[in-house]
């Protein structure tokens, strides 16, 4: 006997991820799913934001690796409330485990919650965690196809950060390749390029955030 | 994993609701941005229905072609390199109308 089923596999997640997403609303949190390779600088981002950030929006971040706590000790290093999740095997975040975790934060004092992904261009796409946007890391280190390797990623993010621009001349990287490549998947993709060595950026990144939770929370 | 894991509980609950003991197929249609690797993802779904009604059952992948249709002039067309720009009008607001899912269609059971 044949069933119709018409059921999208991902539906048990993205009922959490509305749940999780409600609280969120309810606390005032403008949330960002952050994305990408490991190694590209998501972390160093963050610190580099949270002085930025400084007396205008209060950052927390829940941050996904699959082992250590490292880089919440890092991001509380700097003064940012920071909630670990080791996922063992798991290459991703998914809704349940955000929901996990928000009992673990503050979030009635926190205005831009950050959720660092597990570093991986295939998976974090694919699971909504009850985000308002999602945001992608690329370093230039990593090749300027890397958009058209990985198109969903790029398809789902609404703002792409080109980071570790200070290194451009050590590699063959072509800011004009990697931006047609990314426009050619996703034509109104924001891209900000930036360097948490320098600095370069960085501002950018802070206004867009600013413009972003105006936009949603008046 | 966490993909196959979804699919198994799905099939697992509709055969469930008509009262069926067992499941011997799973049609998942899976659209092509979502870049699933049919041996991957038939070797993970073995592995999580172990021990469930679904075990054994054979996973059927339906390739759903990436379909735009373009806002300004209404043209559908195939996706090819990933390009989501009408060939027609040029036209950069494109909508993805098939291509972007991953469902479970239907199961067989007795």
């Amino acid at each position: 006997m044949k069933i119709n089923v018409m059921t999208d596999v991902l539906e048990a997640n993205d009922r959490i991820a509305d749940a999780n997403r409600q609280v969120f609303d309810t606390n005032k949190n403008m949330v960002l799913n952050l994305m990408s390779s490991p190694g590209s600088g998501k972390t160093a981002l963050l610190e580099r934001t949270a002085g930025a950030l400084q007396g205008r929006l209060r950052l927390g971040v829940i941050v996904g690796d699959i082992e250590t706590t490292r880089d919440a000790d890092r991001l509380e290093k700097h003064g940012i409330p920071a909630v670990q999740l080791t996922t063992g095997t798991a290459c991703h975040l998914d809704a349940n485990m955000i929901a996990s975790a928000l009992s673990r934060m503050d979030l009635a004092s926190i205005d831009v919650v950050v959720v660092e992904n597990v570093g991986n261009l295939v998976c974090p796409a694919e699971f909504r965690l009850g985000e308002d946007f999602k945001v992608m890391v690329l370093s230039v280190t990593e090749g300027d196809e890397k958009p058209l390797k990985y198109p969903m990623m790029f398809r789902e993010s609404s703002l792409l950060l080109i980071n570790k621009i200070d290194l451009l001349s050590y590699t063959d990287f072509s800011m004009d390749a990697a931006k047609a490549n990314a426009r050619k998947i996703h034509p109104d993709l924001e891209i900000i390029d930036t360097s948490c060595v320098t600095g370069e950026g960085v501002s950018e990144w802070v206004e867009w955030l600013c413009r972003r939770y105006r936009e949603k929370f008046g | 994993m966490a993909i196959a894991r979804s699919i198994v509980d799905i099939a697992v609950a509709a055969a469930s609701r008509e009262n069926a003991s067992r499941v011997v197929r799973v049609n998942v249609l899976a659209g092509e941005l979502r870049a699933i690797i049919p041996a991957q993802l038939i070797l993970y779904f073995g592995l999580m229905s172990q021990d469930t009604i679904a075990e054994g059952a054979h996973l059927g992948l339906e390739n759903v072609a990436l379909v735009g249709r373009c806002g300004r002039c209404g043209k559908e067309f195939d996706v090819k390199d990933d390009s989501l720009v009408c060939p027609e009008c040029h036209g950069q607001d494109v909508q993805m109308i098939s291509g972007t899912e991953l469902r479970v269609k239907d199961i067989e059971v007795e």
